[in-house]
């Protein structure tokens, strides 16, 4: 039998949930216990679904276990690793198909999924460079440096068709043709760290759990456009990607494959790490440039681009986490290969971060193309309690919403910056029929008006003036002619915003004002918010004739506020009443009705 | 270089931006963030111009775009015109008693919404950065821009009496809406939370300038600038033109 490997996952999620004791145990378990073949035990990155974590998988027998906590691992150990016992209790239980799953390959969660960019992660530990060299780690590296001219990898890339993963779509090998024209030296490889998207956490996983992939790719961009510095802008808050990805660099330079004549080749290339200060700004390339080099995070107009004036105004690659992570399998597989997945003009694979109001949250890795039903009802595994899914948000917030209407749109680049949202950095956030959508827009309007840079007036006032609007529409003071005024500033920010910050900034309004008009119209109109969010828009009642007097909701009701008699329709006193809703998700008939706010409706 | 503007033929330099070249040729494009010899800065967005490139029409903010031949641009289109319009209903929101910005607003026929206009806030920075930038050139770089997002503002680090401040004014004199507040009382200038002691000019006896501002540029020019006020200053070159317009035309 092969050597078994026991893979804890230490990615974030896990983390919290205490996997690291999880692992220690393991290590001290296995130390007393007589086997004949100790199994390896390692450390890994995050295995995608955060939601049923901490994660730990058998190799070779292909069992993964979910939800694990530190004092099951003795029954593992005991069961499942002498015995060869499965413990049905931990396995993944698969709601599409009802059914307990032994290897988490059969999921629904994974088997729509296809690894690229995520190939490595939750496979290998992180901190070890050799985990990495047994899964053809540093062969792309080593092919581009003694078979390839800069040129040839350049068409490859281009070949490819492969599209900045940040949001964007710009073509990854245009870019690259573009810097290695400019005879400016030095010339610099920047790699994008700072996702900063509320519910994004692609670029973190790949940081944290395939650092060598990220650090590979950039020194084949070195090479390829002749640069031989290269950095990685890491936003702070990401501190296990940080020392994931210095030991890697480190390991790196140990092994020859950072620093000078890499690997015999003749070919110097060195990075390092900045930590970014927080801003969400910095995530914009510009603004990042201007932060590495010690200045204010603020975006300059970029009518010349950076590939030809960048960081320090000499030609610079800048490309997201996740690009980077695809560009050493391109190299070793080819072209053609990538080519193959995905869509015509969008080729390849997008890592999407799948949260909100889904059964099975976590990271999933799908070819462009996938449709959203797929990704929220196969993988997602629909919505929590089956309520109907009212929206999805993607690109963070700067995209827009997705109504169900355009459940069946195939997700890439073209697709969706058409319905007026865009892929931004893969965050999707799925809502069912409590969200309130004006209360939605104001959040992502609230978000950004503290992470506007400042820097240009219509982004500093206008996305703060669109706030001051929409707080007024939630808190019941909006008028009909506040959607005019919401519409044309949206326009004016969209056009004459410095960066993309700013142009993209209305889409979250624009989209639910183009979607989900009505409900706009109730807030201002009827003064009254249907998903029962906006507390001002809000009152409770219970319909008599449904009620069945179980008196759930005079229980759970934190100011006792309902009163009745068993088996008899209860009563909600409004005066007493909070808004806080529990009512409303306890009662088991559907009787407890969101009715508007008692405020008068605005009549002239 | 030939750029069209509202379709006159102007004839560019290279390395011009679009505000350049239109301020060069007496065009009016609406700004509040741009001044000669400073570089652009793209701040106050005012200048949003249309520029046609091939098939494209796309918007640019004059003070930062380069421009080349061909340039076809347009600064008053009925997009550019609502834009400008809304630009300056954002500034009036911020700084609703600000003379200047009220002024403006009244030029391009602006007005905000009653509900929306609230007198109480007494804000007269449109955070333009020329007076940033008018330290920086000086050489002091005392002030920048701090916080980010709407708690954006002009200050010294941590907002406190900065050691590189010479109280020469410049970020006052630059600012558009006069919202740099420099005081001037018993030969005490006070600028930025700080306290400078005046100069007298040797003629007229006018406090005119700050110590740490002599000593500074005295210090960049390495000898004894005379203590001398601007308009003193100016009359004795005038006196001296006339000398010499004497010498060489005789008495007129």
């Amino acid at each position: 039998m092969a050597s078994r490997k026991i893979l804890v996952c230490c990615g974030t999620g896990c983390l919290a949930n205490n996997s690291f004791d999880i692992y220690t145990r393991f290590l001290e378990k296995l130390k007393d216990t007589n086997t004949e073949v100790i199994p390896e035990i390692k450390a890994t990155g995050c295995n995608g679904l955060c939601e049923k974590g901490p994660v730990v998988k058998i190799l070779p027998d292909e069992i993964s276990y979910f939800k694990v906590k530190a004092k099951d691992v003795d029954e593992i150990v005991s069961k499942t690793i002498l015995k060869g016992e499965i413990i049905d209790r931990l396995l993944y239980f698969d709601t599409n198909s009802k059914k307990k799953i032994v290897s988490h390959k059969d999921a629904s969660f994974y088997k729509h999924q296809h690894k690229i960019a995520l190939r490595n992660i939750g496979e290998i530990d992180p901190k070890n460079i050799e985990d990495y060299k047994e899964r053809n780690g540093f062969e792309a590296l080593r092919k581009v440096l003694f078979e390839m001219t800069p040129d040839e990898v350049i068409t490859e890339v281009e070949k490819s068709g492969l599209r900045g993963r940040g949001g964007a779509g710009f073509p990854t090998g245009s870019k690259w043709r573009t810097c290695s024209k400019y005879d400016n030296y030095p010339k610099y490889v920047v790699c994008n760290g700072d996702e900063g998207d509320p519910g994004a956490f692609m670029d973190r996983s790949i940081m944290e759990g395939d650092p060598n992939t990220v650090i590979e790719g950039m020194i084949i961009c070195g090479y390829a456009i002749n640069s031989n510095r290269g950095f990685l802008y890491i936003r702070d808050e990401y501190q296990l990607a940080r020392e994931n990805m210095q030991t890697a660099i480190n390991n790196a330079r140990k092994h020859g494959f950072l620093g000078k004549n890499i690997l015999g080749s003749g070919f110097d290339f060195d990075l390092e790490i900045v930590r970014g200060g927080g801003a969400f700004v910095c995530g914009e390339s510009s603004a990042l440039m201007a932060s590495i080099e010690g200045n204010v995070g603020e975006p300059r107009a970029k009518y010349i681009r950076s590939v030809e004036k960048g960081l320090w105004d000499k030609p610079t690659v800048l490309n997201n986490v996740e690009t980077w992570a695809n560009i050493p399998p391109i190299i070793l597989n080819g072209a053609q290969w990538f080519k193959q997945i995905g869509t015509e003009k969008n080729s390849g694979t997008k890592v999407f971060s799948l949260v909100g109001k889904v059964k099975n949250t976590g990271l999933v890795e799908i070819p462009m193309g996938t449709t959203l039903r797929e990704l929220v009802f196969d993988i997602g595994g629909g919505i929590i309690k089956d309520r109907p899914f009212k929206a999805a948000q993607t690109g963070g917030p700067s995209g827009g919403c997705i109504p169900a209407e355009y459940l069946d749109i195939s997700l890439d680049f073209d697709n969706l910056s058409r319905i007026g949202s865009m892929m931004g950095s893969g965050g999707v956030i799925v809502m069912d029929d409590t969200t309130c959508m004006v209360e939605l827009a104001r959040y992502y309007m609230e978000f950004l008006s503290e992470e506007s840079c400042g820097k240009c007036t219509t982004c500093r006032e206008g996305i703060n003036t669109m706030l001051n609007i929409l707080n007024r529409i939630t808190l019941g003071q909006g008028r009909e002619e506040d959607i005019d005024l919401l519409i044309s500033l949206s326009e004016t920010i969209k056009d004459a915003s410095l960066c993309g910050l700013g142009k993209t900034a209305p889409n979250p309004v624009m989209t639910t004002l183009k979607y989900f008009r009505d409900e706009y119209m109730e807030h201002i109109v009827d003064k009254r918010c249907p998903a029962g969010v906006c507390k001002n828009l809000t009152s409770y009642s219970i319909d008599p004739d449904t009620c069945i007097g179980c008196s759930a909701c005079a229980r759970k009701c934190p100011v006792n506020a309902i009163e009745g008699e068993l088996k008899k329709p209860h009563v909600i006193h409004k005066d007493k009443c909070i808004k806080c809703g529990t009512c409303f998700t306890v009662c088991p008939s559907g009787a407890v009705k969101i009715g508007g706010g008692l405020i008068e409706s605005y009549n002239k | 270089m030939k750029v069209i503007i509202n379709n006159i033929e102007y004839e560019g330099l290279p390395g011009e931006t679009l505000m350049e070249l239109a301020k060069r040729n007496k065009v009016n494009i609406p700004n509040l963030c741009h001044k000669e010899g400073f570089e652009g800065q793209g701040r106050c967005r005012l200048c949003m111009v249309e520029a046609r490139e091939g098939n494209k029409t796309k918007i640019v903010s004059a003070c930062v775009y380069p421009i080349h031949d061909g340039l076809e641009v347009n600064t008053d289109s009925e997009k550019i015109r609502a834009m400008r319009k809304n630009i300056i209903l954002l500034l009036l929101l911020k700084t609703p008693n600000n003379e200047y910005i009220k002024k403006l607003a009244e030029e391009y026929d602006v007005k905000a919404p009653e509900r929306y206009m609230d007198f109480s806030i007494n804000e007269n920075c449109i955070l333009c950065g020329l007076c940033v930038k008018a330290c920086e050139k000086m050489g002091t770089s005392a002030i920048s821009l701090v916080n980010r997002g709407t708690g954006k503002k002009v200050s010294t680090p941590f907002d406190d009496p900065s050691k590189d401040c010479i109280g020469c004014g410049a970020c006052a004199q630059v600012c558009p809406t006069n919202a740099i507040t420099m005081t001037e009382a018993n030969g005490v200038r006070t600028i930025w939370n700080k306290e400078f002691k005046m100069v007298q000019c040797s003629i007229c006896n006018k406090h005119y300038t700050t110590e740490e501002a002599l000593d500074f540029i005295e210090s960049r020019l390495g000898n004894e600038e005379e203590k001398v006020c601007d308009t003193c200053r100016k009359k004795i070159i005038s006196e001296k033109f006339k000398e010499s317009y004497k010498n060489i035309f005789g008495q007129p």
